[in-house]
């Protein structure tokens, strides 16, 4: 069966590429280092699949159809639109469609039921950490919309249940596969918003620590009463809770936080060095 | 409560291309839109206070960086919407 070799989580933050010549060191200092940490854990966990689990900020999906959940089927999936990312390296990128597929059949046989596109376009969330964490060479990616940008949002405890189905069905992938998941996005920040700009450190920082205590209750109860007045792109922590789900709620090892005003985000980077054995990721 | 079609105008123009014939024929592009005319009416001036409550908030940003507003006059704006909000 397929082998669950890492877990990380970084933030993606735009500002990140398009107002990188204009930064100060300082900030460039602590992303450089955030994101050469991640790249550094994720290049040597050799995976041949990395399942990111990112927003989609209104590239592929639109009010006609929002899925809280989409898994990205294709054999291949386009690089990134935005302008400003013309410099990004991969047009187009791999995917793995028989995973993506084994990973939709077995959550529909486990209460969750994820749509499905055969043709996504990865946009920064994807793309971002991808490139500044230099993994390289790029795995097949399979790519994991969860909706954090147009409410209605999933609820944080069905994020953290769709990580733990995610791990499961990735352990019962016939093969050898190595397979590794990267959440994206967060921490606090808000944008388009009159309070865009504002970093919740506080918020960030108790954030992280129920995430390294683990307790998961505790977890969901504040994120059920913070995140919303945390700023609109807080609502990303959800990539950071399946992550959290599909390590069981153990081994939480925060790489770096610190609150980045030049780029408007709570910049942290996480892995997870315990990877639970499937019983224990449901308790 | 979101303004489709508000919204559908602002999720087209993140392609170059759209942008610059938005830029270029602003009449003609919002034409094709069933805007109500106090939403084309803030459009045309502008008006962030009136457009963000019927907007996703990145497609709001979104536009008004696409449509050549500095960041730092959006930030103004959108922030001055709090203002108003609390008296």
């Amino acid at each position: 069966m397929a082998n669950l070799v890492g877990i990380y989580a970084a933030s993606h933050g735009p500002m990140i590429v398009r107002s990188w010549n204009a930064l100060t060191l300082a900030c460039k200092g602590a992303i450089t280092a955030g994101f050469d940490e991640l790249g550094n854990r994720i290049n040597a966990a050799h995976a041949d699949v990395l399942v990111v689990i990112s927003p989609d900020h209104w590239v592929n999906f639109f009010m006609d159809n929002l899925p809280a959940i989409c898994v990205g089927v294709g054999e291949t999936h386009a690089g990134p639109p935005e302008p400003w990312l013309a410099a990004y390296p991969h047009q187009q990128m791999a995917g793995h469609a028989p995973l993506a597929q084994h990973i939709v059949a077995q959550a529909f046989a486990r209460g969750f039921e994820p749509s499905v596109s055969y043709q996504l376009a990865l946009d920064h969330g994807f793309c971002i950490p991808l490139w500044k964490a230099g993994i390289a060479p790029l795995p097949a990616i399979v790519p994991v919309v969860i909706n954090t940008v147009e409410p209605p949002f999933p609820s944080v405890r069905r994020c953290y249940e769709w990580g733990a189905v995610l791990a499961d069905t990735i352990a019962s992938f016939p093969g050898n596969t190595r397979v590794a998941i990267l959440a994206t996005g967060g921490l606090s920040h808000s944008i388009g918003e009159p309070t865009m700009g504002a970093i919740d450190e506080a918020f960030d920082r108790e954030c992280l620590q129920h995430f390294a205590t683990g307790e998961r209750e505790a977890l969901f109860r504040f994120l059920d009463q913070r995140m919303q007045g945390a700023g609109n792109g807080t609502a990303e922590v959800r990539n950071w809770l399946a992550a959290h789900g599909a390590a069981g709620a153990r081994g939480f090892d925060l790489i770096h936080y610190s609150a980045q005003p030049e780029v408007y985000v709570g910049c942290g980077f996480a892995s997870w060095n315990a990877i639970a054995a499937p019983e224990t990721r449901s308790q | 409560m979101r303004d489709y079609h508000l919204s559908k105008l602002f999720f087209d123009l993140q392609t170059p291309a759209a942008a610059g014939e938005y830029r270029a024929h602003r009449d003609a592009v919002l034409a094709r839109y069933a805007l109500k005319p106090e939403v084309r009416a803030a459009i045309e001036n502008d008006d962030v206070a009136t457009l963000a409550p019927l907007v996703n908030a990145y497609l709001l940003r979104f536009y008004f960086l696409a449509s050549g507003m500095p960041e730092e006059e959006f930030l103004r704006r959108i922030r001055a919407t709090a203002s108003k909000a609390h008296g």
